[in-house]
């Protein structure tokens, strides 16, 4: 019976990422939506999921893998757009850029 | 069936949400805020494909997310190096 919440859950948290990727400032607070709102609402339904369906192990269990790739991969290819972001030239509207503290 | 109609649910809040991210997409002032677009709208279809594999009972689609998945995280790193390296093509 846990898994319509989980399923509530995570579609709330793909609509509050939505909302944040459409009206943050900065290339870099709309990553910092894209990423931490994404992964964790589609991680959630992907549990959600694999606990609802009435199929074999071996179907469960790729639910599992595809969950554990999409927290493995998402994060990686956010933090390597961050940094071609900020090599691309673009600064962020912040008051502390400790990045360029340590790059010069 | 509750369950049916709560995933078919989930799967029209999934589009409703793609076409809020279209919007970034299209109109992005800069370069990698359409590519942060495209990579969240391409994270946003693989769950769609897997709550399709779960609704019609079709398990193969879930083999098809993994490899969409894996081409998206080949994509973004293309594209991060691409901005790496100032915009130019060599």
């Amino acid at each position: 019976m846990i898994e319509y919440p989980m399923l509530i859950f995570g579609e709330t948290i793909m609509i509050f990422g939505a909302l944040g990727i459409l009206r943050f400032p900065d290339v870099y607070t709309r990553l910092h939506a894209a990423t931490k709102c994404d992964t964790g609402g589609a991680m959630t339904i992907l549990i959600a999921l694999a606990i609802t369906t009435n199929a074999p192990a071996l179907i469960k269990f790729k639910f599992l893998v595809l969950a554990f790739l999409i927290a493995l991969v998402n994060p990686m290819v956010s933090h390597a757009i961050a940094r071609g972001a900020y090599k691309y030239g673009i600064k962020p509207k912040v008051v502390v850029d400790m990045y360029a503290w340590d790059n010069p | 069936m509750v369950e049916e109609n709560l995933l078919v649910g989930a799967v029209m809040i999934l589009t409703f949400t793609s076409l809020l991210l279209t919007y970034r997409v299209l109109f992005g002032p800069t370069t990698p805020d359409r590519i942060v677009g495209v990579n969240t709208i391409t994270t946003k279809v693989v769950v769609m494909l897997a709550i399709f594999a779960v609704i019609r009972g079709e398990y193969y689609l879930l083999d098809l997310s993994i490899v969409l998945l894996m081409v998206n995280s080949v994509g973004g790193l293309i594209f991060a190096k691409y901005l790496e390296r100032g915009g130019a093509i060599d």
